[in-house]
């Protein structure tokens, strides 16, 4: 359970002159944690979800193995541990008050997957605040820069 | 405790976590060389935010069970700006201007995304 980080190898350095930030594995590992918990969260809800009908007369501790006991939940707290994982390895490398207010990306996944998924209407609205967080998200880059962190 | 009071304790909880989380892995900059989690078990810090964050969990849940997710949701962004002063008290991170006003523009954003939820 150790993550090798090569930060003198001349290969990153190479490579992250060629694609200024977005190839910096921090930037995979934020990425990833928080559309992973996205993931994570809506496999759980449907898990709980599905397995509502028959936890109807169970006591309290059998109702929560009930529902720890699904597969679909159990898939789901996997993918949430990973990418839980994930986001100790961002945390470890930036400053929490950078890191932090990325996670509103999340809004952003869940939205276009509802749209591109499911085939959500998203009203007009709803597409403003996107671009603002994502205005907001790019403000916050500008803002990594000054600190170099 | 009522929803409200749930959902307000919740976020300040959620928001502790991360900064402890931050104190426990690395309270200076980054980590240089390998990030072992196994030894992230022996820091006192790591286990409040564990702690922090599963009661955060658990009031997220209660007030979302009488309170709407599309008024709950983008209330999290309060969380921002609030790791945003404990980062400076705790971990002594330098938040240039940008940084809060990144902060102010993604929390107006959220707010207009549930708008029209």
């Amino acid at each position: 359970m150790t993550l090798i980080v090569q930060k003198n190898s001349s290969e990153l350095q190479l490579s992250a002159a060629a694609v200024p930030s977005f190839s910096a594995m921090w930037q995979a590992a934020a990425l990833g944690a928080i559309a992973l918990a996205s993931c994570g969260h809506l496999l759980i809800k449907l898990g709980l979800t599905s397995a509502a009908q028959g936890a109807i007369g169970l006591g309290l501790l059998a109702k929560i193995a009930h529902y720890l006991l699904q597969p679909i939940v159990v898939g789901g707290l996997a993918v949430y541990g990973l990418g839980t994982a994930l986001w100790i390895y961002a945390v470890s490398q930036r400053n929490i008050s950078f890191l932090y207010p990325l996670t509103a990306l999340n809004y952003v996944i869940v939205t276009l997957g509802g749209k591109f998924l499911f085939g959500e209407v998203i009203p007009s609205g709803r597409w403003i605040g996107i671009g603002v967080v994502a205005i907001g998200v790019g403000l916050l880059q500008l803002s990594a820069k000054e600190t170099q962190a | 405790m009522n929803a409200s009071a749930a959902l307000w304790v919740s976020i300040l909880l959620g928001a502790c976590a991360q900064v402890f989380l931050k104190k426990g892995v690395s309270p200076r900059g980054a980590v240089e060389g390998p990030v072992s989690y196994l030894s992230l078990l022996r820091s006192g810090w790591v286990w409040a935010w564990a702690v922090c964050f599963f009661f955060a969990t658990g009031l997220w849940l209660v007030a979302i069970s009488s309170i709407q997710l599309s008024y709950a949701f983008p209330l999290l962004s309060v969380g921002y700006p609030i790791v945003g002063v404990l980062s400076i008290l705790m971990l002594k991170e330098r938040v240039p201007a940008t940084r809060w006003i990144a902060i102010a523009v993604i929390t107006l954003g959220v707010a207009l995304i549930f708008r029209t939820a």
